[in-house]
Formats: structure tokens, C-alpha cells, sequence
């Protein structure tokens, strides 16, 4: 039906585990958009993935209704996946923490792609790069 | 009991986004709610009170300026505050309230009771997911268009890209005696599903298909139709509409802004239909359309 978007709201959240707490409760409430349904849907959708977090787009319409796309996990924890390493370093100039490999790199990049605000692979390979350089990760040759 | 939670707001570069989430995950925010405009970006992050201090936060804002700085961006604008706990599950219904429309029909939310007394129809509705929640302006002209071509002499009428089924109740409730609905997104049919149960109507004055037109070739014609989707969408379906319907038909059509109106009213031409009213609200057209065998 007839679709005019009055919000687009992009929520990080853990597979499956949607509820009505912050962020979901604040951003969805104040555009009256129905949370209860949303978090079923978002849950239904992301049972398999249990374990990462996995962006969602809203887009609420004027009539308050909704659809949503789910998004590439971030690029953390591709990259956090691919070092083998649960966290990143507290203190990433000083204590690094794991290694990717170049290979890795352009791989997590071409994941990503399509959500970063990148126009080719090498820009978003450096984004990529300078997340796992903020976490303690090195990427190697 | 209620508690409070800090509410982070983070303002910086878009291809800061992974950096930051990442931060505020690590900080012990458990999700993140973020909104872009060109490449500006805010990101809003939760915790609640007991598990961060004035310190921690002011640390936070720290490392956040440190990993755009790493990124060779400038520091993003970091600020916080509290915002009280409430019942998030339900209070997003507090948008939500009974509305009339056209001067027989009133759209309830399902966890409402209908205003009493009232002459209209009680048409309720639970707004999930699907299009269709009586608010837009597009839904209540095609519930009035319905309304005036539903009078006297009521017949079948289909409903293409029925939604939340708002168009297919108000024509049931309006007296159609069959209600014909199709939806090309499986959560559209299941929602229509669920609310006409919802009113109470007899499972047999309706017929519903995944799909589009198709799902009702081979099935009695339908006396009129609506069609309340997009410009284009309308536009390619036109030659299709008079595959369902009676020789002598009426149609609504919706969906579309005024400066579309122009494209739509070729295309029904083209198809033999005749244009005979035209109806604005706000930016919206609704179209109300007429064929007669030559």
C-alpha cells in the first residue's frame, strides 16, 4: 500500500533476544510503532544466528506501521570472529590482543559492503582495517 | 519497581558507526539505536543506572575520541543523560486511538473498547506489521470511497494488496456479501487473517491468497476492487483489473501523490476504464474509476 517512511532507525541488537528494554523500547516508542510485534518478527528471523549481533533497519511509515531488513553483523565482530578472540584490547596502542591476516581483511570487507558507507572494496578494506586496529587486532601479509 | 537508565548519545562521522558500536558494546551496552542523515550519524546507547558512573561515562567519551582519531575522523560529540524506566511493551499504544471515518465506520485498536454509545460500524483492528492501520490518508478515501459505492446494492469486491485487511473489513462491514483479498507478503494475508477473526466475520465472506491478481482468475467476478498500493504498482496491475471484474465495474484506486495522478489516469484510460471522481487529502489522490462494456 501507499508507503511514505517518516523514520529510518537502525537498532544493533543480539540474535533472537529482541525486547522491549532500551535500545528497541525508546527508539520504536516514541513513532508508536507496535514492539511487541517487531521483536517477534526480529526474533523469528534471527533464531538461527544466536550469539551475534545482527542490525536491523526499521522504516516507519505515517500511518505508524513497519518493515525491517536485517543488516551484515558488525564489522567487529567479523573481525573479533576471524582473530579467534572473544573482545578487543582495552587498550589497543599498547596490548594487542589477535592477528587477521590481509586475506581476512578483504573477505570481512566484501561482507560488509553493502552496509558501509564505502564506494569500493579498498575504502571499505580501510574502515574495516582501522576498526580492528581500535579493537588490538594487527592485520598482517 | 521502576529504575532509571543512562541514555548515551553519540553524534559523529558515519563510517565511525561499526567504531562506536563496537565501543559501546565493550562499555556493556547491550544494543544500539542509530539514526544517519547524509553522513552525519547518531547513535544512541542504554545502560541502566547502577552499572556506570559519571567517570565511567566521561572515560567512554574518551576512548570514543581516541578511536575516531585512529580512523582519522574528528571526535564524535559524546553527551549523556537519564531517562526513566516505563512499560515500553504496551505504552507505544498510547499513539493509538478509536478514529471515524467517512460517516459509518470507526477504527478501534484491538485493546480498545469502541466509544459507546455509536451508530457507526466498529471496525478493530491490531496494527501489526502489515500497511493498513486506518491513520493514512490513502486508507481512510479508499474506507469513504467503499462507504459510497457500497449503498444500496452491495456486491463482491476485491481487495489488491489488502495489508492489514483495514480495506477488505470496511468493505465486509460496509455489507459485501463476498470480500476477495490478496497480498504479495505472507505477514499481509496472516494479519488479514487474524482480523477479520478479530471482527467477527463469518469465514466464508472471504476469500485470501499470497499473491497478486492471479490468486483470483477463475473465481465469480467481482462487482468493484481497491487498490490502495503505489503509483507504479497500479499502474502495471491496470491491464489485470478487468480480468476480474464484471463487465460493469467500479474501482478505487490509491496510493499515489497528486503529482502522480497524471500517469495513473493514462493508464486507466488506456485500459477503458473512465475516471470519475478524484479525491485529494493532504498530498494523496484516490482515485474512483467506472467501466461500462462499449
Amino acid at each position: 500500500m501507499a508507503k511514505k517512511v517518516v523514520a529510518i532507525i537502525k537498532l544493533a541488537l543480539p540474535a533472537g533476544k529482541a525486547n522491549p528494554a532500551p535500545p528497541v523500547g525508546p527508539a520504536l516508542g516514541q513513532h508508536g510503532v507496535n514492539i511487541m510485534m517487531f521483536c517477534k518478527e526480529y526474533n523469528a528471523r534471527t533464531a538461527d544466528q544466536v550469539g551475534m549481533v545482527i542490525p536491523v533497519e526499521i522504516s516507519v511509515f505515517e500511518d505508524r506501521s513497519f518493515t525491517f531488513i536485517l543488516k551484515t553483523p558488525p564489522a567487529s565482530k567479523l573481525i573479533a570472529k576471524a582473530a579467534g578472540v572473544t573482545s578487543g584490547s582495552g587498550e589497543p596502542n599498547k596490548k594487542k590482543v589477535g592477528k587477521i591476516t590481509q586475506s581476512q581483511l578483504r573477505e570481512i570487507a566484501q561482507i560488509k559492503l553493502p552496509d558501509l558507507n564505502a564506494n569500493d572494496i579498498e575504502a571499505a578494506m580501510r574502515i574495516v582495517a582501522g576498526t580492528a586496529r581500535n579493537m588490538g587486532v594487527t592485520v598482517v601479509d | 519497581m521502576a529504575s532509571n537508565w543512562w541514555e548515551i548519545r553519540v553524534e559523529g562521522h558515519l563510517s565511525l558507526e561499526d567504531s562506536i558500536t563496537w565501543r559501546l558494546e565493550k562499555f556493556g551496552c547491550r544494543g544500539t539505536a542509530s539514526e544517519a542523515a547524509g553522513d552525519d550519524l547518531l547513535v544512541r546507547a542504554y545502560l541502566p543506572e547502577g552499572h556506570a558512573h559519571v567517570l565511567d561515562l566521561a572515560a567512554l567519551s574518551f576512548f570514543l575520541d581516541q578511536d575516531a582519531v585512529c580512523l582519522d575522523f574528528p571526535p564524535p560529540r559524546v553527551s549523556w543523560g537519564m531517562i526513566q524506566e516505563e512499560d515500553w511493551a504496551s505504552s507505544w499504544k498510547q499513539h493509538w486511538h478509536p478514529e471515524e471515518v467517512g460517516t459509518r465506520l470507526v477504527v478501534v485498536p484491538a485493546w480498545l473498547d469502541p466509544p459507546t454509545p455509536t451508530e457507526r460500524l466498529v471496525l478493530r483492528l491490531d496494527p501489526g506489521i502489515a500497511f493498513g492501520t486506518g491513520a493514512h490518508a490513502t486508507t481512510q478515501l479508499c474506507l469513504e470511497g467503499l462507504e459510497m459505492r457500497l449503498g444500496a446494492k452491495p456486491g463482491v469486491v476485491a481487495d489488491i494488496g489488502c495489508g492489514s485487511g483495514i480495506l477488505a473489513l470496511g468493505a465486509a462491514l460496509l455489507g459485501a456479501p463476498l470480500v476477495y483479498a490478496v497480498d504479495n507478503d505472507p505477514l499481509a494475508v496472516a494479519a488479514t487473517r487474524s482480523n477479520w477473526t478479530l471482527n467477527g466475520l463469518s469465514p466464508e465472506g472471504l476469500v485470501l491468497g499470497t499473491g497478486s491478481i492471479e490468486q483470483l482468475l477463475g473465481r465469480e467476478p467481482a462487482d468493484g476492487f481497491v487498490c490502495n498500493i503505489l503509483a507504479e504498482t497500479v499502474i502495471q496491475l491496470m491491464p489485470d483489473f478487468c480480468r476480474i471484474t464484471k463487465p460493469i465495474a467500479w474501482g478505487i484506486l490509491s496510493g499515489f501523490l497528486i503529482e502522480q495522478t497524471q500517469e495513473v489516469v493514462a493508464a486507466v484510460d488506456r485500459e477503458g476504464w473512465t475516471l470519475a471522481a478524484l479525491w485529494r487529502r493532504q498530498d494523496w489522490c484516490c482515485m474512483h474509476i467506472r467501466r461500462h462494456p462499449s
